[in-house]
């Protein structure tokens, strides 16, 4: 047989296909998270054209919040984006205090605020700690994780489970901040920096690492804004929008912290604006902490929003009556919808609410975040190389729970 | 016709009608307990107080000064009216949301569960309770009496139908109104006062009147409760469908409240109709929802007494064709039911008349005593509507249909029902008839003497209407699914009109009650 070399340019050509190869990615491949699948159409190793389709986690969210009543939506809320099922809570209870015109009492919303923000520092070491896994770097994947455990060590002392907490409740919190919160967290937050010091040493100058990252998996400005996306997908390219920022609500507006950007909206971008965002909410973790009232209640004063406590329930007919009345049929908001967001792991997260006046949501349509992030992800991954698919779609953190809901 | 506002709506009333009343006409409710649309008027809960916002202000002694005037004028109070006794004027202005009303409201409610036992949890009024609907509505607040509340007597047997529980009483009167008005038995009545009140029976008396269950019906509370519904279940897992009562000619309009998990029905509660019955049922008619699911036939059958064998579906429509086709026409006869839909006698008659038999007879259950409140003299929901079917033909009695059997002027029979006065030793001489052909959703009598019984559905599986004893029809729908395999007695009848190939000329039942009409004009 001649060597390769020695035939033309034509007769190679001529022993492959013209036609792009297809080819079927997911939804059963690990780097799809488990729930994505996409349609390729490669010319040899390059992407020609590509068909994203979500679903396959599809669970009904919406439509099972229609069937119980609005403080039932706490464990659905945290399966959404399960990375950081804290901050879905706050958002719902944000939600449905902002149909019932209530606020919650200062304490509650320094502790939410702090639970939230663990929550993000966790979220994106996940993320980070991923998208380095997807190169093939594991020692940094379990690096960054360790820290998401010292994050649920606290989320767990606090809320009694490490991920699904079910710790919102509307009008307030579940349960008090405990007795030692406030040191925990002190003590987490220089280990936080020590971890995000390393990510840097350990990744920031490894060539493999720079060359998959830098330049690959652009999104322009001008994208992410037809796309809607939000969060740190949107930062990256520029835009400074950060709800926390631009909307503030809780006690957003009395903290000071930055919105870190990017420039090229690639995965370095990316990878970068997350890592600086452990630091900001670290920042606004140290602020929080030294702000937060020790005392003071944590609920609103209403038992017809908050369950009023056991020993009341068990001892007085006013207490039987209210628990009855708000877990057989729910608390009553007035008529209405509203619309609340939140910043959440991933960007705006949206809940749309309408109530006819019952204990029961009329309708809930969720905006999830990523759901917009991954329809840009097409923009991003086109014309890129079939290898690129991974850390471009780790960088965009689709979290199934909430994209397919 | 005059008006009055009521929270900025415009009402309007009758000359003599109550702001409540009117109101309630209207479909607003103001919150009360003592109150009843069917009952005289006690004003005693006081949870219906109303500010009338047009009337003179009570004045008080004190004076203010008043900027607008220039000069001190005597003080001014709000004052509060039941507006259950505040007779309705035109252009009234009423409110029953201000703060005032809204301060008078939670007060109100606070006292009633100031002494109050922590028994929702075992109280079968929990989820229907006023009490707990006014709480969240109108009080909404925590438990300031932190001493011991006032015990009185719990669990008092008041007869053989209701228990009484003093502890949970709000003392609306509601019960002692109910047995003066409707049952016109005046058993109830109330002893002492403040926290020591207490609803009592007159000496040497049970409430055994014929409508005690009214009094658990109308008592807002859990105070009340029937010894028959009386822990067996939870209301909210309970759902609710229209019905009439099959008690008695009256035809009460009923709710049927059924548990869709194991298609039980629990209790029938009386829908107001004020054409027929108001608010209110009798004890038996309440009590009537207990034979939906005792000694239901639900397979066919073939034989007598030890013989009896059970018979595949299509078999037994084939053996029943049979066995009448070996009988002639005019010696069969057709057996209506006084207890079945008027458009299932409407069935048998266009049946008989297919067949060529003009022998029509009429089962009917006796042994009843009717009163001048709710109870026809008659227990039968439907005599008047098997007539009609029939065109308004004189049916023969079931005793008549013994004596032909006996004269051997009739050889075959098809019955429709369970119910019969007769009894079976009365009914025996059937049973020297081969083809006695029961349709039936119950056992009893008439199928006990059959040679083949097939089963069909009951009221409470049914579309379908009854005449009552003043000629209003009255349709009900279903309130359960149909036990599998059996159908309505009309389309059963439809099917077995066709295995003796005949056509009744109707596929369902607007096509079956066009045929109704069509009888209903020929009778007159």
């Amino acid at each position: 047989m001649e060597p390769a070399d020695e035939l033309t340019n034509e007769e190679i050509a001529l022993e492959l296909s013209e036609e792009p190869m297809r080819l079927n990615m997911g939804p059963s491949h690990p780097a799809m998270h488990g729930t994505i699948r996409m349609v390729l159409d490669l010319d040899g190793e390059n992407l020609v054209n590509l068909d994203v389709q979500p679903g396959y986690l599809h669970r009904g969210f919406e439509k099972s919040c229609e069937r119980g009543t609005w403080a039932q939506v706490f464990p659905y809320a945290d399966r959404l984006n399960y990375v950081s099922p804290m901050l879905n809570n706050v958002g719902w209870a944000l939600a449905v205090e902002k149909l019932l015109q209530i606020e919650v009492p200062e304490r509650c919303q320094y502790y939410r605020v702090i639970l939230g923000e663990l929550s993000r520092v966790a979220d994106h070491f996940t993320c980070n700690g991923a998208s380095a896994m997807e190169l093939g770097a594991f020692t940094p994947f379990l690096w960054l994780l360790k820290v998401r455990d010292w994050v649920w060590d606290i989320l767990e002392r606090e809320t009694g489970a490490r991920m699904t907490h079910s710790f919102g409740r509307i009008g307030g919190m579940a349960a008090p901040p405990t007795a030692n919160f406030k040191d925990d967290v002190l003590q987490l937050i220089p280990e936080v920096h020590k971890v995000v010091k390393e990510t840097e040493i350990m990744l920031l100058r490894n060539r493999i690492f720079l060359d998959r990252m830098q330049g690959v998996g652009v999104l322009t400005k001008e994208q992410a804004l037809s796309y809607g996306v939000t969060g740190p997908v949107a930062r990256s390219t520029g835009i400074p929008y950060d709800v926390r920022k631009d909307h503030p609500y809780l006690v957003y507006d009395r903290f000071d912290f930055d919105v870190p950007v990017g420039e090229d909206g690639d995965n370095w971008d990316r990878f970068m604006v997350r890592l600086e965002e452990i630091r900001q909410s670290v920042r606004i973790i140290e602020q929080a902490i030294a702000q937060m009232p020790d005392e003071g209640p944590v609920d609103v004063d209403d038992p017809r929003i908050v369950y009023p406590d056991k020993d009341s329930v068990y001892k007085t007919i006013e207490g039987t009556i209210a628990h009855f009345k708000l877990v057989m049929e729910g608390l009553r908001t007035p008529k209405g919808e509203v619309y609340s967001f939140t910043e959440g792991g991933n960007g705006e997260l949206g809940f749309h609410i309408v109530s006819d006046g019952s204990g029961t949501p009329y309708r809930v349509r969720v905006r999830p975040p990523c759901w917009y992030n991954l329809a840009a992800a097409r923009e991003m991954l086109l014309g890129g190389m079939i290898a690129d698919i991974i850390p471009t779609f780790g960088s965009v953190n689709m979290i199934g729970g909430e994209c397919d809901r | 016709m005059p008006k009055f506002t009521l929270d900025g709506k415009e009402i309007s009333f009758e000359s003599g009608e109550t702001v409540m009343q009117a109101a309630w006409r209207e479909g607003v409710e103001i919150p009360h307990y003592c109150w009843h649309p069917g009952l005289s008027i006690a004003a005693n809960c006081r949870m219906c107080l109303v500010h009338v916002e047009s009337g003179r202000q009570m004045e008080m002694p004190q004076l203010v000064f008043d900027e607008a005037q220039g000069e001190y004028v005597p003080a001014t109070k709000p004052k509060l009216q039941p507006a259950c006794q505040l007779a309705a004027t035109d252009e009234m202005v009423v409110s029953s949301t201000n703060d005032e009303v809204k301060k008078a409201q939670a007060a109100v409610q606070e006292f009633l569960l100031l002494n109050h036992p922590v028994d929702c949890p075992i109280c079968d009024q929990a989820g229907e309770c006023k009490l707990q609907d006014y709480y969240y509505e109108h009080q909404g607040t925590a438990k300031r009496k932190l001493t011991e509340p006032v015990h009185k007597p719990k669990g008092v047997r008041f007869g053989p139908t209701i228990i009484y529980d003093a502890e949970r009483c709000i003392m609306c009167t509601r019960c002692i109104r109910v047995c003066d008005e409707v049952a016109k038995d005046h058993v109830l009545d109330m002893r002492e006062r403040g926290n020591r009140n207490e609803i009592i029976l007159a000496p040497g008396r049970e409430l055994d009147h014929k409508y005690t269950l009214m009094t658990e019906h109308v008592c807002p509370v859990g105070a009340l409760t029937s010894q028959d519904f009386r822990f067996k279940a939870r209301v909210w897992f309970l759902k609710s469908a229209p019905s009439v009562c099959t008690g008695c000619a009256t035809g009460c309009n009923t709710h049927a409240d059924y548990d869709p998990r194991n298609g039980k029905i629990y209790r029938l509660r009386p829908r107001d109709n004020e054409e027929v019955n108001k608010f209110w049922m009798c004890d038996e008619g309440m009590m009537t929802y207990m034979r939906h699911d005792i000694d239901r036939l639900l397979m066919p059958t073939e034989g007598r007494g030890g013989e009896r064998m059970p018979l595949g579906e299509g078999e037994a429509l084939d053996l029943a064709a049979q066995k009448l086709k070996a009988v002639d026409g005019d010696k069969l006869a057709f057996v209506l039911s006084a207890q079945h839909s008027t458009e299932d006698n409407l069935a048998l008659v266009k049946l008989a008349s297919a067949l060529g038999s003009g022998e029509l007879y009429l089962a009917a259950l006796g042994g009843w005593e009717g009163d001048d409140i709710l109870r026809s003299d008659d227990n039968n929901p439907n005599r008047a509507g098997a007539t009609q079917a029939a065109g308004g033909a004189r049916l023969k009695s079931v005793a008549e249909l013994i004596d032909e059997v006996q004269a051997g002027t009739v050889q075959g029979v098809l019955a429709l029902g369970w119910a019969s006065a007769e009894q079976l030793e009365e009914l025996a001489p059937l049973l020297a008839l081969d083809g006695v052909i029961s349709l039936t959703s119950h056992l009893g009598a008439l199928p006990a003497v059959a040679s083949v019984a097939i089963p069909v559905a009951d009221t409470f599986e049914i579309d379908g209407s009854f005449v009552n004893a003043k000629g209003m029809s009255q349709s009900f729908g279903p309130v359960l699914p149909k036990p599998a395999g059996v159908d309505p007695a009309w389309k059963t009848i439809g099917e077995l009109a066709r295995k003796l190939g005949k056509d009744l000329g109707f596929e369902d039942l607007p096509g079956l009650r066009q045929g109704l009409v069509d009888a209903a004009e020929a009778a007159q």
